[in-house]
C-alpha cells in the first residue's frame, strides 16, 4: 500500500540514519496490526489518522532536544547576551571611529558631513555586530545544550555543583543604593569611546570650524599635536585602568569598597596624566589662541589661564565627585 | 471539555503511563498487542506515544527486545530485563504509596 510507504518515509527521513531501518520495519508491522483482513485505502486513512502528523510521530522518536536552548540554560543565555550586547557595541563604535578618522588622516573632509557618515554607520554597526552577538551566543548555548550542558540536576549557570541556600551567603546583600545599573555601566564605557578618539584624533576634530567647499572643515587646529601626544603611552595605561573600571563595575553590578579604591586609583591616575598634559606650555596652538582671544576680547594670556584653570577645575571637581560617589554608595547601608 | 482541564488531564496521565507500560511487559509483547492489552484495561494511550516510549525504555535498559519473523509479519517484542523488572516494583510501590496518600487528601476534602 502506497499510503503507509509514504507515511514510513516521512517519519523516518527526520530521523537519524542508524535507527531508520528498525522503526520502519517495526511501524509497518504495528500498521499492518492495526488494519483488518482485507482493508481498502479507507481503512489505511483511519490507521494513519490514529498514529498522526509524522512530524510529530518522529519528534518523539528523536532523542535529541526539540529545542534550541532549554530551561536550565535560558536564563544564563539570556543575562549572557545582555551582558554581551552592550561591549560589543561600544568596542564596535569605537573601532568604527579610529577606522574612519585614520582613514581621512590627510583628507580635507567636511566634519559635519563625517559626523553624518559616523552616525549611519554607527547604526549599522551596532545592528551587525548585535546579529554576530546574537548568532554566535546562540550557537555556542545550542551546543551546550546538545552536549548535556545544562542535563545536570542542579545547574544554574555555569556551577555545576547543586544548589544549597548555603550559597546565599557568598552572595553580599547588595543595598538598592550600592547597585551599579547597566545604564551607568554603558556611559562609562561611552565616555571612554568618545574621548579616547577626541585625543588621539584631536587634529583632525578639535580646533575652529569653518566652512568649506564639503562643508565644514578644521580652520584652525587647537593643539600643538606633537606636545598632546608627548606622553600618549600614560593615556593608553589610564584609558587602560579607566576600561578595568568598567569592566569590573559591570561585573560587580554593585559598589564594594575594592571597586570604591579601584575607581580612586583609577580616577588619580587619569587625574595625573591630565594635569601633566595641560600644564605644557605650548599645548596650544598660538594661532587658535590668538583667535578665541580675539573673539572673546581679552588679551591671549587671560584666554590660556581661563581656558586651562576652567577646564582643571571642571575635571577635579567631576573626578572628586566620582570617587566620593564611589565611597558614598559602598559604605551605604 | 476546556483545553486547560484537556492539558492538566494529560499531564496527569504522562507521568503513569511508563508503570502501565512496564506493568503489561512480564511477558513478551509486540507493540500492538501491548495497545490491546493495555486497552483492555481502560488505558487508553496514544500509539503515536506508545511506540517511541518502547524504545526510550530499551535504551534505559528497561525492556529488552527481539524480533520474531517466524509468522507471516515479523514482530518487535519487549518485554521487561531483570534490572526493568526492579525498577518497575520500585516504580509500583511507589504508585500505590502516593495513590493512597492522594485517596487520603481527596476523602479528607469530600468530608468537609
Amino acid at each position: 500500500m502506497k499510503l503507509i510507504d509514504i507515511y514510513i518515509e516521512e517519519v523516518t527521513r527526520r530521523l537519524p540514519e542508524k535507527n531508520r531501518e528498525d522503526i520502519a520495519l517495526e511501524l509497518r508491522s504495528s500498521i499492518e496490526d492495526m488494519l483488518p483482513e482485507a482493508y481498502e485505502e479507507r481503512d489505511v486513512e483511519a490507521v494513519l489518522e490514529k498514529l498522526g502528523d509524522p512530524v510529530l510521530l518522529a519528534g518523539a522518536y528523536r532523542e535529541q532536544p526539540m529545542h534550541l536552548i532549554g530551561p536550565r540554560l535560558y536564563d544564563t543565555y539570556v543575562s549572557v547576551l545582555k551582558m554581551v550586547f552592550p561591549i560589543a557595541a561600544v568596542i564596535a563604535l569605537i573601532s568604527l571611529v579610529a577606522d574612519r578618522a585614520l582613514g581621512t588622516q590627510h583628507t580635507d573632509t567636511a566634519v559635519v558631513q563625517m559626523v553624518f557618515v559616523l552616525l549611519g554607520e554607527g547604526i549599522w554597526g551596532i545592528c551587525s555586530v548585535a546579529i554576530q552577538v546574537f548568532f554566535w551566543v546562540t550557537l555556542t548555548f545550542a551546543i551546550a545544550e546538545r552536549f548535556g550542558w545544562g542535563d545536570g540536576t542542579d545547574i544554574t549557570g555555569f556551577s555545576r555543583k547543586p544548589w544549597s541556600p548555603k550559597d546565599l551567603k557568598s552572595i553580599p546583600y547588595t543595598p538598592k543604593k550600592a547597585a551599579i545599573t547597566r545604564m551607568e555601566v554603558f556611559l562609562g564605557m561611552l565616555w571612554l569611546g568618545i574621548w579616547a578618539p577626541l585625543y588621539f584624533y584631536a587634529d583632525q576634530l578639535a580646533g575652529v570650524h569653518r566652512k568649506g567647499e564639503n562643508g565644514l572643515v578644521l580652520h584652525i587646529r587647537a593643539f600643538n599635536q606633537d606636545v598632546l601626544h608627548a606622553y600618549w603611552p600614560l593615556v593608553v595605561v589610564a584609558i587602560g585602568v579607566g576600561l578595568i573600571v568598567v569592566l569590573a563595575k559591570l561585573v560587580e553590578r554593585h559598589w564594594s569598597k575594592r571597586l570604591a579604591f579601584l575607581n580612586l586609583a583609577s580616577e588619580l591616575v587619569a587625574a595625573v596624566v591630565f594635569l601633566l598634559i595641560v600644564s605644557q606650555p605650548d599645548l596650544l596652538e598660538p594661532a587658535f589662541i590668538t583667535y578665541m582671544a580675539n573673539l572673546f576680547e581679552i588679551t591671549p594670556d587671560q584666554f590660556v589661564s581661563r581656558l586651562t584653570w576652567g577646564a582643571v577645575s571642571i575635571y577635579l571637581i567631576t573626578a572628586a565627585w566620582g570617587c566620593i560617589d564611589g565611597f558614598r554608595k559602598a559604605y551605604a547601608r | 471539555m476546556s483545553s486547560l482541564l484537556q492539558s492538566l488531564i494529560t499531564e496527569l496521565r504522562r507521568g503513569t503511563l511508563t508503570l502501565a507500560v512496564l506493568s503489561q511487559l512480564r511477558q513478551p509483547q509486540y507493540g500492538y498487542s501491548l495497545v490491546q492489552s493495555l486497552e483492555a484495561s481502560g488505558v487508553v494511550i496514544e500509539q503515536s506515544t506508545l511506540y517511541p516510549l518502547l524504545r526510550r525504555l530499551e535504551k534505559q535498559e528497561l525492556v529488552t527486545s527481539s524480533w520474531d519473523t517466524s509468522e507471516a509479519r515479523p514482530r518487535k517484542y519487549y518485554e521487561l530485563s531483570a534490572f526493568g523488572q526492579e525498577t518497575f516494583q520500585q516504580l509500583k510501590a511507589e504508585w500505590l504509596k502516593s495513590s493512597q496518600e492522594l485517596q487520603h487528601l481527596l476523602q479528607g476534602e469530600d468530608d468537609k
